[in-house]
């Protein structure tokens, strides 16, 4: 009974804590705030979901939660800009260019991930469509915010993106040749290219077909308009900038290819994905303007991954190109404050530069840098407490929240685990959970998958 | 530049087969020129060149030298730390470590203040040197040979001394790897080596150091089309096929046993009628007779029950490798002395309800029941450099940090048998010693100097030199 | 004069009188037999639209219900039933099935080049029906109507009705446009007859057509769902435009598939979408919302979840009651089951009951069920779980026929109605109730018993892991046995102290007799060893012989 009682009150206060807290102080911290510097001592006040102040001794309400954080960090949220996270499907790998799909058809909030992300301190995701094709899906940018609905997770106001792919992937280069069974086009990066000017001319045509509908439309209302078509409609809003392109690549001939193409046709790549030889040719990438969303050390797992170096954020960041660390996978991404900081290791980043790699970097390659990516008044309240500093491997998160309110604290975490026991033993005894007397053998457990999600070619389990 | 003109006369596809050299001692400039040349023109023929190449090959090993660091912090392992010690180094073994020890004349100095030195990390559980590129390029993967049973597959014979991958970790501060093969139900013989060589002998410290086993396992895919497809869905049927898989097992090892009785007996008595010689059996002689471990990977619990059950009916010496349930399992390896490597911490926990952490928490559990343990990437190649960073995660989950220093480098070393020459600084253990700028386990600390065998190590690789080619590309 | 003669005036409006009478009372076809008349006395008549009828008589005539009350009696014609002690409902509906369909085409059979996963679910997937000239693939064509390809009769409408199920909404099984549904009496002679209306709804699944083909993946449906939509407003407003003015405008290609989904876009038609998960309610929901579709849910396992927006949206719910339950057997190798699958099935069978509450309309349907004897006692689960008995009924009566569009016809005991009825003893809900009588167009069913509760006969009864303890007369040991069946052909493996391998020359007979032979240790020595046995009681006991020793019995048990 004593148990059942301290269950309920904890999870009373976790409901109660969770929800309707408006306001919260933390108190006495080393706030790093990216843009300000490191503050020492330091309180940041949050309210209505917003960062209302930042300061030494800050009053807060009666009501308000306090939290003492003498000796903890607190860091801006860490934003993944390449991630597969709860989407029930990646890739839509049957034709080239799939740009009529989207991934924001497929969310899925109960993925667990989400919250072991959470607790790496990984406020929001940029969720991606796979590489399979040169030209994909259309991506979401979400807060995390588990256990809400999916609507509540689409980040306000966040630039429409796509996913483009080049190399190996889109080739198909590692499945074999079956006999009988013809090959997708392209398979070679040629093709890759042809693809993709293909798509942009018939996009172009199709904008000029609307755009003379609508002039023609004003004199004759009865005009029945041309055929709306979702594949081409998102390439149209890349030439009129209105759409991201977060472009998956390696090597450095492509990336110029891709370059090149967006060149031609007036428009800008808004980010390279992986782009691991993009130390080759940091001047063009920044030149064009785009940004590189890499990893930090990855290398050598495919051919066109053989020759990167793990200097690649560092001669990137020196030539001017915006630069932001992403995982492209479950597992990295709850560990992206180290892969930020082995960005001070091989190449001599700053702790802000390092900093910038997994808060305002990837904010501002998602267009939404005036919302988070850096702890300033006025910003929306998406932070992590850390136990110690983020870019130490000793260092773990306390608590994460989202618009003020918090979505993963370790002591919750940790004083929860037995009531779900318990809770298990319980659900085990009900008469639809028993095992039946002669049932089917369960399936094999499937191991989980590991390193670089967009190089998966089974859907994920 | 005559070797460098002569060079460029050929065309690309042949000039794969001559490695620059270096002259020791070069001047820097010409060096820088040389490299970026070369680096410009390869550049176009990458692909060309023998997969595995680092721009830049070692073709002679460093001598053995005599040196002394001063002035540094020791972090011995075997015991407390030495503020402002020194450690001297001769004939590629610690001579003497303290804090008022005597240099030999002729020692090289190292400047140790402010640095501090550790062992070099030993990483027990990757396939180091076997593959180069395992996806695009086959030709570059040894990792497992067709067929279920190649105990006479030997790790050591197909390493690649000039792999890239090899350099890009010695750099790290890891020193040592075991790499093993795998495949099959027994896999081969995998090879302690130093992560400094010309050749696999040179590198080799133990080169038949374990036998490894794939204990049968359940759990099947983690991404890629051919995995998935040979393993039946139906657990029942997989747990059928993996009794039948042991049994197997069981019996090859029963037959090297009788066959090894029978090759000693023949030895002493020759009017018996001679056995003849089997080369898939004879390796197995000494591990049957548990007189080296045999390493079984095992990450589930009941696997890993399983694996300890074997070995214990069939008196080997066993390692588990992978580990991911083995906090549920310490009582029993407690009670058997079984160690484990384990190379799941940065693995995400395979269970939806599985606690977030827990897999970070894995080895404190360990070390907390009395369990034998090590840390280890569990990686091919590319990842092993972060071995420190396994060890961090699991101190920021409950290993104290002084043990998570041990999990990379003594508890390998006396997991593996090699504590006698490895794995601490003490006077008589071979120089394989990391010199760094802080904390070892932490990312942004420096690596300032490194010792194999006490041989230095010139702390560059393929990353650096790709770095230094395109650095200042304008 | 003997024989009377009317008058001749009056004689030959008789002829003309008895002509007609031959006339409308002359069948059209064999079926029609001379009596269609009946009525059930002294019966509960629990009507759903009104107060239940303690003791009352339902008359019905000609297909339809002419009366209903304690004080109707029956007419001279009609044939007596002595409801004493029965209870008389409206039939039930069953408001998504595939019944009267064709035996699904057979994939190539799994195992072969594919192996598991991705291939097999290819392989298994029933191949939709496929229009003539279509301009899309099978599985994408809104234009397949299954009133086209239902049959009646068969082992399936047999059982359903046996049940108390007297109409039954079907539709084509796979695809992700799956074609029109209709509603179906489970009687009738042709096809024609079973029909009560058509087209009742279009049919939406979200599993991709794994054909290789776009699109293979959710992402891929929605977009083609979204473009077919898209292009069915404008090949309305094209089609218009061209009928209005046909000179000198080229004609539009005609496209049957789009010109079916006008209606839908139209909102004049409703959808019925696929949906069980709360994700994949909202998403349907979206869906519906962007292209201002009528929406029906299928499915609906977490509909509760969504109750508010089903509400506000008032999109009704054909509730499965194919409740979830475990279907794997214990196995301590085995991961436990997540939590959230836990807690999955408990909520299941409450979901009825909050859609009640939550004001959300809904109607059950067996959903893919396989017993149709399940359809009452899950109800009963729901009702258990939160949900009034009162609702339950209203859920397989009068609330489907209000959602499907038949509520003038079906639903309820009201005069003017079709004769559906389902008769009992006991409580419909009733654990121990029995289905005595069933009525469908005015004429009554051969109820056949519901089969004893319980896995299917014959197929599987030997598959699972058996422990086998043998006595070969020097003490038990004790193997394991793992066996498959399929039909009369038994595989499997030992396991243990006896040795590895797999069974061969294995057969079961359907009286439960057992034979295989497989290989064994004993001794040092491998020994051909012959088992034969009978299945009785979920236990096999039998000899074992082996070549060259002394025989043996063994007892082979099962997990309970």
């Amino acid at each position: 009974m004593k148990r059942l009682i301290v269950f309920l009150i904890i999870l009373g206060t976790f409901a109660l804590t969770a929800h309707a807290q408006t306001e919260t102080l933390i108190r006495n911290a080393t706030v790093l705030t990216v843009t300000q510097g490191t503050l020492q001592n330091t309180d940041v006040l949050m309210r209505n979901g917003k960062i209302a102040a930042i300061g030494k001794n800050l009053k807060a309400s009666a009501n308000a939660r306090v939290i003492d954080a003498t000796g903890k960090y607190v860091m801006p949220g860490i934003i993944d800009c390449h991630s597969h996270s709860m989407l029930d499907t990646i890739n839509e790998g049957t034709l080239s260019v799939t740009s009529m799909v989207r991934t924001r058809d497929v969310l899925n909030t109960t993925d667990v991930d989400l919250y072991r992300e959470l607790a790496g301190g990984v406020t929001t995701l940029n969720l991606l469509h796979g590489s399979a094709n040169p030209i994909g899906g259309l991506n979401t940018v979400v807060k995390i915010k588990y256990g809400r609905p999916a609507s509540e997770f689409l980040f306000p106001g966040a630039m429409p993106g796509i996913k483009f792919a080049l190399g190996e992937n889109v080739k198909q280069s590692s499945r074999p040749n079956l006999p009988g069974v013809p090959r997708r086009y392209p398979s070679t990066r040629m093709g890759v290219e042809e693809t993709i000017r293909d798509a942009f001319v018939r996009a172009r045509d199709y904008k000029r077909t609307w755009d003379e509908y609508r002039e023609a439309v004003k004199k004759d209302k009865n005009l029945v308009p041309p055929r709306r078509d979702l594949q081409l409609e998102p390439l149209v809003e890349i030439l009129e900038g209105k759409r991201y392109v977060h472009a998956h690549c390696y090597i450095a001939s492509e990336i110029l290819m891709l370059i090149n193409i967006a060149d031609e046709f007036g428009f800008k790549i808004k980010t390279f994905q992986h782009v691991l030889e993009g130390y080759k040719v940091a001047k063009e990438i920044a030149a064009h303007g785009a940004g590189a969303s890499i990893f930090a050390d990855s290398w050598g797992y495919k051919i066109e991954a053989y020759d990167a170096i793990p200097y690649n954020a560092a001669i990137l960041t020196r030539a001017g190109v915006v630069v932001s660390m992403n995982s492209d996978s479950d597992e990295r991404a709850r560990r992206l404050n180290i892969e930020a900081a082995k960005a001070m290791h091989w190449g001599d980043l700053t702790e802000e530069q390092a900093l910038k790699l997994v808060t305002l970097n990837p904010a501002i390659q998602l267009g939404i840098q005036e919302r988070v990516g850096s702890l300033e008044v006025g910003k929306d309240a998406d932070l992590a407490i850390w136990n110690g500093h983020p870019f130490s491997v000793y260092s773990r998160v306390d608590t994460t929240f989202i618009d003020g309110d918090i979505y993963f604290d370790r002591e919750k975490d940790l004083a929860q685990r037995a009531a779900l026991a318990k809770e298990r033993a319980t659900l085990e005894q009900a008469e639809p959970n028993k095992p039946p007397a002669r049932g089917q053998s369960p399936q094999t457990p499937r191991r989980r998958p590991s390193g670089h999600e967009d190089d998966a070619e089974v859907e994920k389990p | 530049m005559n070797s460098i003109q002569r060079h460029f006369s050929r065309n690309g596809a042949t000039a794969q087969r001559e490695n620059i050299t270096l002259r020791r001692g070069a001047v820097a400039g010409e060096k820088y020129v040389k490299i970026l040349l070369t680096l410009i023109l390869c550049a176009g023929s990458v692909l060309a060149q023998q997969i595995g190449n680092p721009t830049m090959q070692q073709g002679v090993l460093p001598p053995r030298g005599t040196f002394a660091i001063r002035n540094a912090r020791i972090v011995t392992v075997s015991g407390p730390d030495i503020e402002n010690g020194t450690v001297v180094i001769r004939d590629g073994k610690i001579e003497a470590v303290g804090t008022n020890v005597s240099v030999p004349a002729g020692a090289q100095m190292i400047d140790g203040h402010g640095l501090s030195v550790y062992p070099g990390m030993i990483d027990a559980g990757t396939n180091m040197g076997l593959v180069e590129v395992p996806q695009g390029a086959n030709g570059t993967v040894d990792l497992s040979e067709v067929g279920e049973f190649n105990p006479n597959a030997k790790a050591i014979s197909a390493v690649n001394p000039h792999s890239a991958h090899i350099g890009v970790t010695r750099v790290e501060g890891i020193t040592n790897t075991l790499t093993a093969p795998t495949g099959g139900l027994i896999s081969g013989q995998a090879a302690l080596i130093n992560l400094l060589g010309t050749s696999p002998k040179e590198m080799a410290v133990v080169p038949q150091a374990a036998l490894v086993i794939n204990y049968p396992r359940i759990g099947f895919g983690g991404g890629g089309f051919g995995g998935g497809f040979q393993q039946p869905a139906n657990l029942a049927e997989t747990l059928t096929a993996n009794e039948r898989q042991v049994e197997q097992i069981r019996k090859m090892l029963r037959d090297a046993e009788a066959y090894g009785r029978a090759q000693d007996a023949y030895a002493k008595d020759k009017s018996l009628p001679r056995p003849d010689r089997n080369v898939v059996l004879e390796p197995l002689v000494p591990y049957v007779r548990g007189e080296q471990p045999v390493i079984f990977r095992a990450d589930r619990e009941a696997e890993i029950r399983g694996a300890i059950r074997f070995a214990d009916e069939m008196k080997l010496k066993a390692i588990i490798l992978g580990g991911n349930d083995a906090s549920k399992v310490a009582s029993l390896l407690k009670e058997k002395n079984v160690p484990v490597i384990l190379t799941g911490i940065f693995s995400l926990p395979s269970r939806e309800d599985d606690a977030y952490d827990s897999l970070y928490e894995n080895a404190a559990k360990l070390q907390q029941a009395g369990v034998r343990f090590c840390i280890s990437t569990g990686d091919a190649g590319p990842e092993v450099r972060n071995l420190a960073q396994y060890a961090g995660m699991a101190a920021a989950f409950g290993l104290s940090k002084a043990d998570a220093v041990k999990s990379v480098t003594l508890y390998p070393a006396q997991i593996l048998n090699v504590a006698d020459r490895l794995g601490s600084i003490e006077v008589g253990k071979m120089a394989n010693l990391v010199v760094t700028d802080g904390d070892l386990l932490e990312v942004r600390t420096r690596i300032k100097y490194l010792l194999i065998d006490g041989r230095p190590v010139v702390l560059t690789s393929r990353h650096t030199e790709l770095n230094d080619a395109f650095k200042n590309r304008k | 004069m003997g024989i009377w003669l009317p008058m001749p005036k009056v004689r030959s409006r008789l002829l003309v009188a008895t002509l007609l009478l031959l006339l409308v009372v002359n069948p059209l076809n064999a079926q029609r037999s001379a009596i269609d008349t009946y009525a059930i006395t002294n019966a509960r008549i629990v009507t759903v639209s009104g107060p239940v009828i303690e003791r009352g008589t339902v008359v019905i005539r000609n297909g339809l219900i002419v009366a209903a009350g304690a004080n109707a009696s029956p007419p001279p014609d009609a044939r007596v039933i002595d409801g004493t002690g029965l209870t008389v409902y409206p039939g039930l509906i069953d408001s998504y099935t595939n019944l009267a369909l064709p035996e699904a085409a057979p994939g190539p059979s799994p195992g072969g080049g594919g192996g598991g996963g991705f291939f097999l679910l290819q392989q298994q997937q029933a191949r939709p029906p496929s229009g003539p000239n279509s301009t899309q693939p099978a599985g994408l064509q809104p234009e397949v109507m299954v009133e086209d390809v239902i049959r009646p009769g068969g082992n399936e409408i047999e059982s359903w009705r046996s049940a108390g199920v007297t109409t039954a909404l079907t539709l084509p099984r796979s695809g992700i446009w799956m074609g029109q549904s209709a509603l179906i009496n489970l009687s009738g002679d042709t096809p024609q007859q079973m029909i009560v209306r058509s087209p009742v709804a279009m049919h939406v699944g979200f599993t991709p057509l794994r054909t290789g083909a776009y699109p293979g993946s959710l992402m891929g449906v929605f977009s083609t769902l979204r473009q077919m939509m898209l292009d069915a407003q404008r090949y309305r407003d094209a089609m218009q435009s061209y009928e209005r003015n046909p000179r000198g405008t080229r004609r539009p290609d005609t496209d049957r598939s789009l010109a079916a989904l006008i209606p839908v876009v139209d909102g004049r038609m409703p959808v019925v979408m696929v949906a069980n998960s709360e994700r994949e309610i909202t998403r349907a929901l979206d869906l519906a919302s962007e292209f201002k579709l009528k929406l029906i849910i299928a499915g609906g396992q977490e509909a509760e979840k969504v109750a508010e927006r089903l509400a506000k949206q008032d999109v009704p719910v054909l509730l499965s009651l194919n409740l979830p339950r475990r279907t794997t057997a214990a196995l301590p190798e085995a991961d436990p089951e997540p939590l959230r699958v836990l807690r999955e099935r408990v909520e299941a069978q409450q979901t009825a009951g909050k859609l009640a509450k939550a004001g959300v309309r809904f109607a059950f349907e067996s959903g893919s069920m396989t017993n149709a004897s399940d359809l009452l006692s899950n109800a009963n689960k729901t009702i258990e779980s939160g949900l009034q008995p009162l609702d339950a009924l209203r859920a397989f009566t009068i609330w489907p026929a209000e959602i499907l569009g038949v509520k003038d016809q079906l639903g309820s005991i009201e005069v003017g109605k079709i004769a559906n009825l389902t008769v009992t003893r006991g409580d419909l809900f009733e654990r121990n109730s029995r289905i005595t009588h069933v009525f469908i167009d005015g004429r009554p069913i051969d109820v056949r018993p519901a089969a004893p509760g319980g896995p299917p006969q014959g197929r599987n009864s030997l598959a699972g892991m058996w422990t086998v303890v043998i006595n070969l007369g020097q003490g038990d040991r004790t193997i394991s046995l793992t066996l498959q069946q399929e039909g009369e052909r038994v595989t499997g493996s030992i396991s243990g102290p006896l040795g590895a391998g797999e069974i061969s020359n294995g057969s079961a007979s359907n009286t439960g007799e057992v034979r295989f032979t497989v290989s064994v240790n004993v001794e040092g020595q491998t020994k051909e060893a012959t088992f034969t046995g009978n299945l009785a009681n979920n236990q096999i006991r039998g000899n074992v012989t082996i070549v060259g020793a002394a025989p043996g019995t063994f007892t082979a048990t099962r997990p309970n």
